[in-house]
């Protein structure tokens, strides 16, 4: 087969910096080709060239060749390319028209209309008619996806460029994505996909490039890529992969915090509906983790608002050490305060952006524990560098960190009031594999040294979850099975945890040979 | 939680808070007079006979809330009470000056909208660019210019140096639309303001919309340059600026008001300076009344139209 | 060319030297004014005076010195009443958990919001015949709900960001984050705000004297010269267009002036991108 796309020694330059240095490879009809590699390894670059798009102020060099010249796209968040102001059908009438320039003006409106349609059945959305005339908004996540794809397919592009499709999904939005894209290859169109997601990469791609620092290090297909990687760089990728079934043996260790009863209601982000969320029983126990997991407004960060005190509407009781906590902040101690401490999704936006981050930690100590300025600062920089930062690193602005950085800054900040129980909610949400796998063991290793630490993990990401000792799963705000993660993740009981498992087992198994 | 008809609901019940507190502060106007509100309003020099008939025209001797109950029923069919100057009705004093200020605010409205998005889109399309540079400039500038100002240089260089338009309506009584060369001034002056305002509005909202990834989206898809800024921007730069355009109301009524003093346009701004100069409260109460509550009714009908154009903007109210 | 704090120098120049007239004749003026000399005839030109009689027959040069002062003093007095009054209420409203409280201090503002500014002072002037600190305060007065609704939700913006939340984590106290952080984040905005309000003050205050609310019908002050001299606008023009462009240069200038120092760090998009083979 022929390539219909071919990238040739291409090279992109800021500011004297290279960012993509000597990449070539073709994609050919048809096929999926993955460009892999953590944040910053140039991979967004390299697949926004196909399209002919670089950064601002960029010296480029090299050759970038498509066949017909028409390349689609896929962002990573589909509802951000489709014009909120306009019904979805705008640019799709717009695309097709000028298709149909061609034809006598009184045929033209029909024969785009087919076009139109035609391109969303084959992008699987039946019931076009009536999505045309709707806002993006009043689209579900599924559905503005298919709708970027149905714009691709009407452009008849022949390849078509998904930028990390997956991040930041729960393993069954993944497996649609993926059988989406695998739809889109059988049409004959060359997919490129630039991610960091292994899962995906293993159930789609081809072929496979690996690139680390604007390089690429290692270029093979798929098959030989998995079961013989050449390069330590692509070893070591692949070592990052959290292996399921090898969780820690729960055991049973002091209650640090209970909940009983424990009824709230929660806003569901996009369609703000408020929904309940429900937990009769669950312990926390001291020296192990509890994985919290459950789609998108499953309820799950809920749940963990109303363990740290950031939630205050809800009806039942946590207890700590048999005694229940105040369910607002201002209404605990500072010991109270200090024993359940929190750790924010967004660690970029959790921090004033105006202050050096080793002050903003050193104030937990003060605050919580009564320390000395002097010491406290001294304490902040001990944990930082505990967990991989360095002294320089502490010294910046929030601003001037990386996100994986941050994360572990905003650790330390909960760390140093010495909590009993630390929840982090989603902490590794959109961080690259090789960050995530990291983060994941410094929590590892905060269990090992500190025997008293109870850890709450709320993920969406069974990869993260196979790390805890325990799982609890929330499905709907129900909790709908709780106990040790070896038997939740190999014998799940209940039909939600069984698809769950069940999906995410398949992605990471699945071959090129069963897609056929 | 909060749906569109919730909205709808609670806009409309501001808008009946907005009304109510229109009557009331008009109103409470002649309560806050200090000391005996006749004497207050007979003037420099006080005769017994004009206190009595001030009394008497003003129900002075009543308690407030028979007055205020009284009045308010009275405008709901139209009767606003008597001047104190002429003894005419007040509604008398309105009906004569409605012509002219409306035929103003049309005329104006008209012209508004194509000028300010006609503006904001062509320094969208040249941003950065000397075409920009000036209007983003001269709309800045202009957009803080009080009306007066403005207009008396106007009617210095157009009217009294080159002789091209006439200084003021003066002569030409109510019916303006006979005498356009008259009304050129004026709705040039009220225009300056809104104007400006809205291209701004549309000028950064067309940026932003055109630096936008759905933008980005359609130029990949080979979607002409012509389309995607009329088709595909436009209309992202428009709904905020709709919202936008309902505070300008408040600016155009101010603007009337100046304008008609100004070139002496015999309109409800007019008559409104006048009844303030004369401390003829039931006329200033009068007009007051009409043009609050025109505001409330323009705000609130521009909220529902924004809120129907732009579904989103519910999701944020 | 874009110095260190992305100010673009050109506009900001051309502010600057735009208010630098009225503004030095607003605030030096009356100390350079002197004793005002005998009347000569209304409108006349010459005979002495540099820009001749105005409409009692007064030096239209030293009115123009004295007539500044009052339009600058009565807008600054406002704008800095009404963020007196609206920079707690909006914090108050925005940091508190009271919802009750929130609906108390706002909703009144809401309901005032909807009565032409204008129209509210002319209202007022019809019934009191304020002074210049009655305008001063009435200026005020109208301006309190927009401010404080910007304020309410600038920081309520701000409260709501997970950082907060943190600091609560960390048992800051209120002070800390309201102050310390809110406040912080809110500046810049404030400002900009500030910048806007006061230029829309201007316009106010001038445009009330003009109309002959909060000042003496022979007053010195450039709005109430442009009014009164009107009359005389086809014998003795320099009465009239002086002032006016006093005016003019003072209101365009503020708002060039408060844009260009406020306007955020500009951003540059992409299309200087070079492509060699």
């Amino acid at each position: 087969m022929n390539a219909v796309a071919e990238v040739k020694d291409l090279r992109v330059e800021i500011g004297g910096r290279a960012i993509v240095d000597g990449v070539s490879f073709q994609v050919r009809p048809g096929k999926v080709t993955a460009l892999v590699g953590t944040s910053g390894s140039g991979k967004t670059t390299t697949g926004l060239a196909l399209l002919g798009e670089y950064p601002a102020g960029a010296r480029v060099t090299g050759d970038v060749r498509v066949s017909n010249g028409l390349v689609g796209y896929v962002p990573q968040h589909p509802g951000a390319v489709l014009n909120p102001a306009r019904r979805v059908g705008a640019l799709l009438r717009d695309i097709a028209r000028d298709q149909v320039r061609r034809l006598p003006r009184p045929q033209r409106r029909a024969a785009a209309r087919t076009r139109v349609l035609h391109a969303l059945s084959v992008a699987q959305l039946p019931e076009g008619e009536l999505l045309l005339r709707r806002y993006p908004h009043q689209l579900s996540g599924g559905q503005q996806q298919r709708a970027v794809l149905a714009q691709a397919l009407l452009l008849g592009a022949s390849v078509v460029v998904a930028d990390e499709p997956t991040t930041g999904q729960d393993a069954l939005t993944k497996r649609r994505i993926v059988d989406q894209l695998a739809a889109v290859a059988r049409q004959g169109i060359a997919v490129v996909l630039l991610s960091h997601d292994l899962d995906v990469v293993r159930a789609l791609a081809d072929e496979v490039l690996v690139m680390r620092g604007g390089r690429v290090v290692e270029a093979a297909p798929a098959e030989q890529l998995w079961l013989a990687p050449q390069h330590p760089w692509t070893a070591e990728l692949l070592a990052a992969e959290g292996k399921m079934g090898d969780s820690p043996p729960a055991r049973d260790g002091q209650a640090a915090l209970q909940v009983e009863g424990l009824t709230a209601r929660h806003r569901d982000g996009a369609r703000s509906t408020k929904e309940a969320v429900h937990i009769p029983e669950l312990t926390v126990r001291s020296g192990e983790c509890l994985a919290v997991i459950g789609r998108s407004g499953s309820g799950k960060t809920t749940f963990a608002r109303c363990l740290a005190g950031l939630h205050r509407d809800y009806a039942g009781d946590v207890l700590l050490d048999g005694v229940p906590l105040p369910r607002s902040l201002r209404a605990r101690t500072r010991e109270q305060l200090a024993a359940v401490q929190y750790v924010f999704q967004d660690a970029r936006a959790a921090f004033d952006e105006h202050r050096p981050v080793l002050d903003q930690v050193a104030r937990t100590a003060v605050r919580l524990r009564g320390a000395h300025p002097r010491e406290a600062l001294a304490e902040a920089l001990h944990t930082l560098t505990g967990l991989g930062l360095t002294e320089e690193l502490a010294l910046r602005a929030p601003g001037q960190l990386s996100g994986g950085e941050l994360q572990r800054t905003a650790l330390a900040r909960a760390l140093l009031a010495r909590p009993r129980v630390l929840v982090c909610d989603e902490i590794t949400a959109g961080l690259d594999t090789v960050t995530r796998r990291a983060l994941l063991d410094t929590l590892a290793g905060l269990l090992r040294d500190r025997p008293e630490l109870a850890l709450v993990l709320i993920t969406h990401d069974l990869d993260a979850a196979a790390a805890a000792a325990r799982i609890a799963v929330l499905d709907a705000g129900e909790l709908v099975e709780q106990g040790p993660a070896r038997h939740v993740l190999t014998s799940p009981r209940h039909p939600f945890t069984v698809s769950l498992v069940d999906t995410s087992v398949r992605l990471a198994a699945e071959t090129r040979s069963r897609r056929w | 939680m909060i749906g569109p008809r919730s909205w709808v609901a609670r806009r409309l019940l501001l808008g009946v808070a907005q009304t109510a507190a229109v009557v009331l502060l008009v109103f409470s106007l002649t309560e806050a007079l200090p000391g005996d509100a006749a004497v207050a309003l007979a003037g420099d020099q006080p005769d017994p006979e004009r206190i009595a008939a001030i009394r008497e025209a003003m129900h002075l001797d009543r308690p407030a809330y028979e007055r205020l109950a009284d009045w308010a029923s009275g405008l709901l069919h139209g009767d606003f009470g008597t001047s104190l100057a002429s003894g005419r009705p007040v509604s008398s004093y309105i009906a004569d000056g409605f012509g002219p200020t409306v035929l103003l605010a049309v005329l104006t409205m008209v012209l508004l909208v194509p000028a300010g998005v006609g503006l904001g889109v062509l320094a969208a399309g040249h941003e950065g660019r000397f075409v920009d540079r000036l209007v983003s400039s001269v709309t800045l500038g202009v957009y803080a210019v009080p009306e007066f100002a403005f207009g008396v240089l106007l009617v210095t260089v157009f009217a009294l140096r080159l002789g091209w338009l006439p200084p003021t309506a003066v002569g030409y009584g109510t019916d303006l639309l006979d005498h356009p060369a008259a009304l050129v001034l004026p709705v040039l002056v009220l225009l300056s303001r809104p104007v400006c305002s809205l291209a701004r509005l549309v000028r950064a909202g067309m940026i932003d919309a055109l630096a936008s990834p759905y933008v980005a989206q359609a130029r990949r898809y080979g979607i002409s340059g012509f389309r995607i800024r009329y088709a595909h921007a436009l209309p992202n730069a428009i709904a905020p600026c709709a919202q936008q355009l309902a505070r300008t109301v408040d600016w155009l009524l101010c603007g009337v008001i100046v304008v008609e003093a100004l070139y002496v346009i015999p309109g409800l701004g007019t008559v409104l300076i006048n009844a303030v100069a004369e401390r003829d409260v039931p006329v200033v109460q009068g007009l007051a009344v009409v043009f609050g509550l025109t505001a409330v009714v323009l705000n609130l009908g521009a909220d529902l139209v924004v809120h129907r154009l732009a579904p989103r903007a519910g999701v944020a109210a | 060319m874009k110095t260190l704090a992305g100010i673009r120098p050109g506009r900001f120049t051309i502010g600057l030297v735009i208010i630098a007239v009225p503004l030095t004749l607003a605030l030096l003026g009356p100390l350079l004014a002197g004793e005002p000399g005998p009347r000569a005839p209304s409108f006349t030109l010459g005979g002495g005076h540099w820009l001749g009689t105005d409409f009692v027959g007064r030096d239209v040069w030293q009115q123009v010195l004295l007539g500044g002062r009052s339009v600058v003093l009565v807008a600054l007095a406002a704008t800095t009443l009404a963020y007196l009054v609206a920079l707690p209420l909006g914090l108050i409203s925005a940091l508190t958990h009271r919802t009750w409280l929130e609906e108390l201090l706002m909703r009144p503002l809401d309901v005032l919001l909807a009565v032409p500014s204008l129209l509210l002072i002319l209202l007022v002037a019809a019934v009191f015949s304020p002074g210049a600190v009655g305008l001063s305060l009435l200026v005020a007065v109208v301006n309190i709900p927009d401010a404080a609704r910007m304020v309410r939700a600038a920081a309520a913006e701000a409260a709501s960001r997970p950082a907060v939340e943190a600091l609560r984590m960390q048992g800051e106290t209120w002070w800390r984050m309201a102050v310390g952080y809110v406040g912080r984040s809110i500046a810049r905005t404030l400002a900009a705000d500030a910048g806007v309000r006061l230029t829309g003050v201007l316009y106010l205050v001038a445009t009330a004297a003009f109309l002959g609310v909060g000042v003496a019908p022979d007053a010195s002050d450039w709005a109430v010269m442009v009014d009164r001299n009107r009359t005389g606008l086809f014998v003795q023009p320099w009465a009239v267009v002086v002032p006016a462009l006093l005016i003019v240069a003072l209101t365009m200038g503020s708002n060039l002036l408060f844009d260009a120092a406020l306007e955020k760090p500009h951003r540059r998009k992409g299309n200087g991108c070079e492509r060699g083979r």
